[in-house]
Order: C-alpha cells, then structure tokens, then sequence
C-alpha cells in the first residue's frame, strides 16, 4: 500500500510525456502514466503542454517539405535507372581495371629503364643515340688498335685496314681477302702492332692471303697461330659461338688466334660506346689471356678476371684434357665501369 | 508485392522529405532517395526502415561536402523559393509561405546537430530504438533529446517570428 501511495505521488517527467505520445513506451509503463494522469491535474496540463508542443512541431516541420505531395516514381523506374546504374558501373570498373593495368605497365617499363640506366655502367655518359647491336664494322678497325696493347700509334697506319674475308665468297675464293694494296699487308705487321705475340707471330706468314684459320689448328702449320682481323660473323664460324660481347654496344672489330692445341681460339672483340669509347673483351685460355693483358698499355685498365666456359681436348691418348678460360675487359673506362662490363658480358 | 517494395511506396515521401531537410534542393532529394531505395534492393537489408534512414542520412552528409567543395551554397532562406504543385498559387501566398517556411528553417538551424537528427528522424517516422541506432544514442535519451529538441525549435521559432513581426511594424 505505501508503494502504491508513492507512486501515485509521482509526477510524470516531461521527457517521459513525449515517450509517451511517441508510443516509445512500455505497455506497463503507459498504463502507470494513465494511472497517475487519472488523479493528477497537475500532470494533466503538463500532458496537454507537450501534445500541444509535439504537434506544432511536426506541424513547423511539414512546411519544410520539397512539395505537398511526394509520389514515389513507378517501380519499374526505379528498376531501370538501377539497371543503368549497374551498367555504368560495370564499364566503370572495367576502364579503372584497364587504366591500372595500363599505369601498371608503364610502370613497370619506367621501373625497367630506370633500372637500366641506374645499373648501366654507361650511365654517367650522356645519351646518345646507339647504333645497331652486334653489326660488324671493320672499316674502323684502326679504332681496334687504339686500345689494343701497342707498341706505338705509328704502327697503327701499317696495320689498316686489314684485310677481311668476305662472308659470301664462294669456296673457291672463299674467305680470301681483296687483292688491293691494302690487302697485301700481312696481317703479322697488325699482330706485331698490336701485341708482342712472341718469335710464333714474328714468323713471316702470307697471312692476308690466307682463309681464317679454323678454331682447331692443324700441328705444324707455322702460320695457324697468327692473330688475324676477322668480321663478327667469320668469328662466330670460327670460334663456334664463343665470342665475348657485350650487349648494347657496336662491335667495332674482332681479332682472332687459333687455339695452340685444339683448344678454341683466343678472341678480342672491340666494342664501342655512344660516345666512342672502346672497350675490348678478351676471351681465351687463361695463359693466353693474361699474355695479352701483360702488355697492355699504362692507361688502358683492365677489368677482374671471369671465368668462361673451359675448353676439353680429346687427347691422342685417350681422355679428355681441360683447359680453362677467362675473360677480361681492356679499355680507358674506370675500372668499375669495366668490372660492370665484365659481369654483363655475355658468350656468343 | 514484397517488404522492399512496399516500403518503397510508404515511405518514400519520408525519405524525400528527410532528405530535403538536410539539403535544401527538392530535385536532389528525389534523386537521393531514389538510390536510397536503389541501393535497398541491392542490398536487401534486415531491418530495410532504419537501414534506408541510415543510407539517406549517409548520402545527405556526401552532399553537403560536396556541396561546400564546389563552394555551392545550399539552397537556404528566402533566396530559393520552394517549387510547388498546382494549382498555382498567388504571389501574396508564394511570399506568406516563402517567409514560413524561412522562420522554420531559420528556427531549425538554430538547433545542435544531433538534436536536429534526432527530430527529423522522429518526424520520418523512425522508433526511438532505431534513432538511437543511428545517432549513437541509448534508448532512454532519445526521449530527452527530442523533448529537448522540440522545445527549442518552437522558442526559436517564437523568437524568429517575433523578429520578423516588429521588422514589419
């Protein structure tokens, strides 16, 4: 009984009026509310204030309409404009997947160069425009010699132009030099220019006149071992796809000796840069390598040795003999530009 | 006729109007709550009254970013007369009501945000268990604030008029 007197003593909160009239409250709860209203004129006026307050507001609140009266378009409507929203959409997600596929390639192609030009040891150079890869040019053999371990420059104009074979000549005239003036130069007076070769390339030898040697020599032949000027392709044919290149620059010019005993020949390919810088590879049997890089000129540097694939020679005995090989880079670049080269040579 | 679509057809002009009230610009209120609804049979929510309320309060709050990053001013107070339905009333009335309706819009921004969202979802038609999803709030003050709110409307309201009756006289 004292519950009930306190209840019916207490006066309904105002926001509890508004719950009410919004019907936000439980059925208990209302029916307590009715209870108290039944008795209370207090709560009774206060009732009738807020229904009286909720009502002007919902009816300032309708003149904030767009329009008296708000009819929903048909539903097909709805499902059309939908339609075309999907449509839209789908081609939306098909050009931004295009455009990233595009952005992602050119991506890729500009991460590609810059990680060319970053690890190319040609990049402190400027740019130039490079000249087509791998195409034999033996007019400018004398740029050859430039570099090549020398005696001196005046020897240079005795040793070019060389003769070179032609790459079709039949096999009657196969492989052998024009007759010109310049044909007739031995090819020992461009070995003894270019390298001390030792009393073997001291040997008078009609070497001009000669066909390129083939990569294994025949024993006693007093002429087999010369270093002779070769174009790229005779190269290849010699050396059976062992020529050092490097990718990216002109081959200028490519010097050849036979092996010594079967083994393939030792190989100088002259390459040139953008900006005409020479670099020489040097590929051979060790010992014939390091000949070669002994006397090599103060200012030209050479790069680390790397290691080629060996050469093995059937013995008259029976088994096979290993000799390996090496190949170094010559050339006035600095030496790391030269390690660089070294390590991105490749055997053709 | 499923539950979508027949919510669809009931409450479309609350979800116009909710819209309106946020942007001020009758055309975009349609076409918001056109892809509210849109977006709704997409979506097929579980309780598809508050979720459309939700979404439309969502797109309301997009628009007027982008709104003020085109630098557009919303359609506010008497320089943007409400379009209405025929028959076509006369320019005595179009002023009375254009002046209505400024007091009201007036009185309405005078209020907080969150008492206003939680009026004009009550006006929507929204349950207080649904406003309270919505803004944050628990259940037991959703009651406050909109007798809070309402209170506050009306007085500015009040004022708004009394200013604009002595501006007159």
């Amino acid at each position: 009984m004292t519950v009930w007197t306190i209840r019916q003593e207490r006066h309904v909160p105002e926001e509890e009026f508004h719950a009410y009239f919004d019907q936000a409250l439980s059925r208990s709860q209302g029916a307590e509310i009715e209870t108290h209203l039944s008795h209370c004129a207090s709560c009774q006026g206060r009732r009738a204030e807020v229904a009286a307050l909720r009502d002007r507001t919902s009816a300032l609140l309708a003149q904030l309409t767009p329009s008296p009266v708000i009819t929903p378009p048909p539903l097909a409507v709805l499902l059309e404009r939908r339609s075309r929203e999907f449509r839209f959409a789908m081609w939306r997600h098909r050009i931004q997947q295009a455009g990233r596929w595009a952005a992602g390639i050119a991506a890729a192609a500009g991460l590609g160069w810059l990680a060319r030009t970053a690890f190319d040891p040609h990049d402190a150079l400027p740019s130039a425009p490079i000249a087509a890869v791998g195409a034999p040019a033996p007019s400018q053999a004398s740029q050859v010699l430039a570099l090549a371990p020398m005696d001196s420059m005046a020897n240079l104009d005795n040793a070019f132009p060389a003769p070179v074979p032609e790459p079709d000549a039949g096999p009657g005239a196969g492989g052998r030099r024009s007759s010109g003036p310049s044909a007739s130069m031995p090819s020992l007076q461009l070995a003894s220019a270019t390298m001390d070769l030792g009393p073997v390339a001291r040997e008078a030898a009609p070497a001009a006149s000669e066909e390129v040697p083939e990569a294994r020599t025949m024993p006693g032949d007093p002429f087999s071992r010369i270093w002779r000027v070769v174009q790229w392709e005779d190269a290849l044919r010699v050396a059976g796809g062992g020529l050092p290149f490097i990718e990216g620059l002109v081959v200028v010019g490519v010097l050849m000796r036979p092996g010594a005993s079967g083994e393939r020949p030792t190989v100088i390919v002259t390459q040139q840069d953008p900006l005409g810088e020479l670099v020489q590879s040097i590929e051979g049997p060790v010992d014939e390598v390091d000949g070669v890089l002994r006397i090599h000129e103060p200012d030209v540097n050479v790069s680390e040795r790397v290691r080629t694939p060996p050469d093995y020679v059937e013995q008259l005995g029976g088994g096979l003999r290993r000799t390996l090989r090496m190949l170094a880079i010559t050339g006035r670049l600095p030496a790391d530009s030269l390690n660089a080269l070294a390590r991105m040579a490749t055997i053709r | 006729m499923d539950d979508l679509e027949r919510l669809y057809q009931t409450h479309y002009p609350a979800v116009v109007r909710f819209l309106y009230r946020k942007i001020w610009d009758p055309d975009r209120a349609e076409d918001l709550a056109q892809e509210v609804f849109i977006r709704a049979m997409a979506h097929r929510p579980e309780k598809p009254r508050a979720w459309i309320f939700a979404v439309a309060a969502n797109l309301a709050r997009d628009e007027a970013r982008a709104a003020i990053r085109r630098r557009k001013h919303l359609t506010l107070l008497k320089d943007d007369p409400i379009p209405l339905s025929t028959p076509a009333p006369s320019a005595e009335d179009v002023m009375e009501r254009d002046e209505r309706w400024a007091r009201v819009n007036e009185a309405l921004a005078e209020l907080s945000e969150r008492d206003r969202d939680v009026l004009l979802l009550w006006d929507a038609g929204l349950s207080y268990p649904e406003i309270a999803a919505q803004t944050g709030l628990a259940v037991g003050a959703v009651g406050t604030t909109l007798a809070r709110a309402r209170k506050r409307l009306i007085e500015a309201h009040d004022r708004v008029d009394y200013q604009a009756r002595t501006a007159r006289s």
